[in-house]
């Protein structure tokens, strides 16, 4: 299937042809919005044809499954990359809002295609050594984007995020020597093939341990999430926006990808881990959360809290926790980002995003106020809205393992979650304006409220059309853990003894 | 797959190094940390080839019908080297911002900094 490269190329592109477009200009913004636009719909219809057929599979350069880069779009890649490519829409639709396109970095749209660049091909490939190259591509990006418009206070908060990453490519890199030694292939297919052999070697666990480090330190698991509200609050609106929403839940799509299909499901002590660290996460998220006074901070800490839900539910490693964090990372994409976009604004508007500096944001802008209650309710899981629903299956598959503890942890992390929405609501929108009166209304901040009321109403429609996109949570689930089919799809070759916990129930 | 021994010790010992000199308080001591840390990590991907003595190098001609080295960690470790050389690159430069802009070569006066200043 050679459409599974449209989602790396189209935006590499773009990327390429903005770079020589000598400086920002209208055209410019159009042409990169036109391919966004173009990259949604390769993504949909990558979609729709994975939800009909299964894996679509393109060996590059025909060498074959062992050796060669195979790309793999299943259901859950296409689900992915339908989201990156949405995000990655409003916020560039958000920053042509922001600024006119003669004050834009003429590098900052640019570099934020050849970050989708590398979040996608994270998401297409179908083997170890091009993942750790994706996750380079992505790095290295966001690294530049991270120090392009920071000033000179805050540009030594990118040395934590560069720092722990630096010693997470290492790891990762270290990570796929192993994975080499111990199967002689790093395809996810061929690997899973024989992981099936070496089910209860302590190297396949040391393997999956390593594994766990390198994919835990991405998604901002505990103890390795310090460096994410670290280094957040120094971006701009709209690449935090991106950051926000993408670049963890790679993580937590890799996670799902090596402990659903590669790695056979009899691995409980890796599981256990994966449970425990997830609640730790959701506590320790939160509790950061509640202590902040900054709206991007807060925002920042309750990615780590969130990021607790999704790992903890492939923790439970049961279909239906799948489906669950299915759901919730595309409820969480689309919530955070445009949360994010709302801090954004804040900052715009005031100038800081202090909470003891802001404060009649409900007069400037009524529906922004909307649009961010709707979103923190939904943030926090008050039915019906989208955040409700992962939530509430995560909970349902806990009660059915008996994990009351972790079962307590997530509870009281949402209702932490809605206390410290509740304080960004009260500060920025509800209090009186800040002395001095209000700021003048700035340009722009009609435009960019709408961008930010526009992914409230698709997160609304997530919300209230539950039932389709459990249905799609639900397939995507299935493919990710039908082992057999998947090698089968890949290698050519019927893997009939491959482990799955489908087959179980 | 034979037991490489010296392998082994060398890339603990570089390992140890780097992680020595990482958690120093000195930019460039940590930068050096980092190049030997991804240096020592490429090391062991070399390893995972196996020993190559007796083994030819796995050219089209000379190679055929004889045993030779997996060439595969090989592709993977230039892959690596690149990129850690554009990563290191990035690190220099962000460790001279630093230097400049907070006039300071030293991490413990940099997050001193932060304690007591709080931020804009």
């Amino acid at each position: 299937m050679n459409l599974t490269v449209l989602p790396v190329l189209l935006p590499m592109l773009t990327g390429l042809i903005a770079l020589l477009w000598s400086r920002p200009t209208a055209g410019r913004r159009t042409a990169i919005v036109a391919s966004t636009l173009g990259q949604l719909g390769v993504a949909l219809f990558l979609g729709a044809l994975s939800y009909a057929q299964g894996p679509l599979v393109l060996p590059v350069g025909g060498w074959g499954t062992t050796l060669g880069i195979v790309l793999v779009v299943d259901l859950l890649s296409a689900i992915m990359l339908a989201l990156s490519s949405f995000t990655a829409l409003a916020c560039v639709l958000y920053a042509c809002a922001e600024k006119p396109a003669a004050a834009e970095h003429p590098l900052q749209l640019p570099l934020t295609q050849f970050l989708v660049v590398g979040v996608n091909l994270a998401f297409v490939t179908g083997d170890m050594f091009n993942l750790f190259v994706a996750f380079e591509v992505m790095l290295v990006t966001s690294y530049a984007l991270l120090t392009l418009e920071s000033d000179n206070r805050n540009v030594r908060h990118a040395w934590s995020y560069l720092g722990l990453n630096l010693v997470g490519s290492a790891l990762f890199l270290l990570g796929c020597g192993y994975a080499y030694g111990l199967f002689g292939t790093l395809n996810f297919a061929e690997m899973a093939l024989q992981a099936d052999a070496l089910a209860g070697d302590p190297r396949l666990v040391l393997l999956a341990l390593v594994f766990l480090v390198v994919f835990g330190l991405k998604a901002g698991v505990f103890p390795f999430y310090y460096w994410l509200p670290e280094s957040y609050p120094i971006l701009p609106g709209p690449v935090a926006a991106f950051f926000s929403g993408m670049l963890t839940k790679v993580g937590v799509y890799v996670l799902l990808r090596v402990f659903g299909t590669v790695f056979p499901p009899s691995l409980p002590l890796v599981y256990e881990l994966l449970a425990w660290g997830a609640g730790l996460t959701m506590v320790f998220g939160v509790l950061g959360a509640v202590a902040q006074s900054r709206v991007q901070h807060i925002l920042s800490y309750h990615i780590v809290s969130q990021i607790g839900f999704m790992v903890l539910a492939i923790g439970f490693h049961t279909p239906l926790a799948f489906t669950a964090a299915i759901l919730y990372i595309i409820h969480h994409i689309v919530v955070k980002s445009s949360l994010f976009l709302v801090g954004g604004t804040v900052r715009h508007v005031f100038g800081t995003d202090r909470l003891d500096a802001t404060g009649g944001l409900w007069r400037v802008a009524p529906w922004l106020g909307v649009a961010f209650l709707i979103q923190a309710m939904s943030l926090a899981g008050l039915p019906p809205l989208s955040g409700f629903w992962g939530k509430y299956l995560i909970l349902v598959e806990g009660v059915g393992e008996e994990r009351w503890v972790l079962l307590a942890a997530a509870i009281v992390a949402s209702i932490l979650t809605l206390v410290s929405m509740l304080k960004i609501w009260l500060a920025c929108f509800w209090a009186p304006a800040p002395e001095g009166g209000m700021p003048a209304s700035r340009p722009g901040t009609r435009r960019m409220t709408s961008v930010v009321v526009g992914m409230t109403a698709v997160s609304l429609v997530i919300g209230l059309g539950v039932n389709f996109f459990y249905g799609v949570a639900d397939r995507a689930a299935r493919q990710v853990l039908d082992r057999p089919s998947y090698i089968e799809a890949v290698t050519g070759r019927p893997a009939p003894g491959a482990e799955t916990i489908l087959s179980l129930r | 797959m034979s037991v490489q021994l010296d392998m082994a010790i060398v890339v603990g010992l570089m390992t140890g190094a780097a992680v020595y000199l990482i958690l120093q308080k000195n930019f460039v001591r940590i930068l050096f940390g980092f190049i030997l840390l991804s240096n020592a990590v490429n090391l062991a991907l070399l390893a995972v080839a196996g020993d190559p003595s007796g083994k030819t190098a796995p050219v089209l001609g000379d190679a055929v019908g004889r045993p030779m080295v997996d060439p595969l960690p090989q592709a993977l470790i230039l892959t690596a080297i690149v990129i850690g050389f554009g990563v290191t690159a990035y690190l220099v430069f962000l460790f001279y911002r630093m230097f400049v802009d907070h006039d300071t070569a030293d991490l413990e006066e940099l997050t001193a900094e932060d304690e007591k200043g709080g931020k804009p």
